[in-house]
């Protein structure tokens, strides 16, 4: 685990907004967000424009890794399904595959029932898109040798006591 | 190890901050969200309790801006320092690519760093780190206060394996920017000693559309203007084939709602001036206790037939679209909902 850093190809997500979009005008949901387990958003669809997508993302991935422990205390292996109901917007996350987490907002344009079936049946589908992905892919592409001194420039200039 | 998204051409860390309880974790990060341009970082959120105390964890993400056409953003967490709380301090370590132990200056504080410190390696081991591998900077926190520990001997007991180490004093903010450069600098060059030399099936991965079942375009507009059809037939042309149970039991318009009118009917019917002669005394008993007693099936099983055949041609009180039409003969709501026969 300590080495398997998640790559995300532009490929990819071209075909998991295809399925995240789908999803939404099935369901009828607001907005999508497909989110690494250790707390990375990988893409979202929808209307997302006022959500603090980065910080939603690593608090869904920490909500959905409390909820884990939960199970175990209860002698689950994990829950996979999350649901959080508020007044107007409510929030519905699942596990997909191994490693991701798919949260769908929604509010009462459409009913959890809908949103839970359209998840299920997305989720599937992009496991399976993941599976393809993994086999068919190879070793990362190598990141620039500068990388880490064209950083420690911009850090000098944005972390100035 | 480090996030790479070639779609939103992002580079992203996780870097945590783990250290004893009150040594100073969430104040670095305080700082740096006090004192870093407000473009360059978002909302610092807290999981803390009443008496703020890091219930779960600290998040400040940050992004420097863009580097060979990459987008670099790190994601500072910290950890619940109390000891029971190792349950939830292990999950935010989930995915770390650094780590930033905030070890506590005072002299009564260090059987706590050395405790948490060996927590620290016991959790990287259980995740499957090698914390040897792994970067970590030591920061030497409350240096300003006055009685604390002298600098070699807080590294002879907390750092036998020479890790880069950082004096700090978080609330007013010295070594911190420091600490996070070193950290941020060691994480980038560890990303780039592991990540492997580019390959042509990696670059061009072509994408196969993944065959589904059922075609399932849910008709956008809500089916709700149908109402001429009946309930059961009004719910049955939805393409949705797997689950239409679960479709028709969520959705609140299109399914039950002519059922009431097998009801109403009877009623209607009472005073009917030509009621075919059987049926008539039925339908006065039916009408005002539904739930008739399961000594009379056989009485009730034959009120159906007038209603059914009348209320199209002689019920003023129904609207056109409610009466039915030429349907085969369905027993009564309350009779299949109570099981009478």
């Amino acid at each position: 685990m300590s080495d398997d850093g998640l790559v995300i190809y532009e490929e990819e997500v071209e075909r998991i907004d295809q399925l995240l979009n789908k999803m939404l005008k099935g369901a009828e949901a607001k907005c999508a967000l497909l989110v690494d387990k250790d707390g990375h958003l990988i893409t979202r669809q929808g209307f997302t424009h006022s959500l603090d997508t980065t910080a939603l993302a690593a608090l869904l991935a920490g909500s959905f890794a409390s909820t884990k422990e939960i199970a175990k205390l209860v002698g689950e292996p994990e829950f996979s399904v999350l649901f959080h109901q508020g007044k107007k917007d409510h929030i519905h996350m699942s596990i997909v595959g191994e490693r991701s987490i798919l949260a769908v907002i929604f509010d009462d344009r459409t009913t959890i029932g809908m949103v839970r079936l359209y998840a299920k049946e997305t989720a599937q589908e992009l496991a399976k898109t993941f599976e393809d992905n993994a086999q068919r892919r190879g070793a990362p592409p190598e990141m620039p040798d500068d990388f880490a001194d064209m950083a420690q420039e911009k850090l000098d200039d944005i972390f100035q006591d | 190890m480090v996030s790479i998204n070639y779609s939103a051409r992002e580079v992203c860390c996780k870097i945590v901050y783990y250290g004893p309880g009150l040594s100073g974790k969430t104040t670095n990060l305080q700082y740096i969200h006090s004192k870093v341009p407000q473009d360059t970082r978002g909302k610092l959120i807290s999981l803390a309790t009443e008496a703020d105390r890091t219930l779960y964890f600290d998040f400040l993400p940050i992004n420097i801006g863009t580097i060979n056409g990459f987008q670099a953003k790190f994601q500072l967490y910290t950890v619940p320092g109390q000891v029971y709380y190792n349950a939830t301090r292990k999950l935010v370590l989930r995915g770390v690519d650094g780590v930033v132990f905030v070890a506590d200056s005072q002299p009564d504080k260090m059987d706590e760093n050395i405790e948490s410190l060996a927590n620290l390696m016991e959790n990287l081991e259980e995740y499957g780190y090698r914390p040897e591998d792994l970067p970590i900077v030591i920061q030497l926190n409350k240096r300003d206060l006055p009685n604390v520990l002298p600098v070699d001997q807080l590294n002879a007991q907390l750092n036998p394996h020479n890790l880069p180490t950082f004096e700090a004093s978080a609330t007013v903010g010295n070594g911190v920017f420091d600490t996070l450069k070193l950290i941020i600098r060691l994480v980038l060059e560890k990303a780039k000693a592991t990540s492997a030399p580019k390959t042509t099936a990696s670059a061009q991965p072509t994408v196969t559309a993944v065959p589904r079942p059922q075609p399932a375009p849910y008709p956008e507009p809500a089916p709700a203007p149908q109402p001429v059809a009946a309930g059961v037939a009004a719910a049955a042309p939805r393409p949705i084939a797997p689950a239409p149970a679960a479709d028709t039991a969520y959705r609140p318009y299109p399914g039950s709602g002519t059922q009431p009118v097998k009801q109403q009917a009877p009623a209607a019917q009472a005073p009917s001036p030509q009621p075919p002669a059987p049926a008539q005394p039925v339908a006065a008993e039916v009408a005002p206790s539904p739930v008739a007693p399961p000594t009379q099936p056989a009485e009730i099983k034959t009120d159906e037939q007038p209603v059914a055949a009348e209320s199209n041609a002689q019920s003023p009180q129904m609207a056109p679209s409610l009466r039915r039409r030429g349907e085969p003969k369905k027993r009564g709501f309350f009779k299949r909902l109570f099981g009478i026969k």
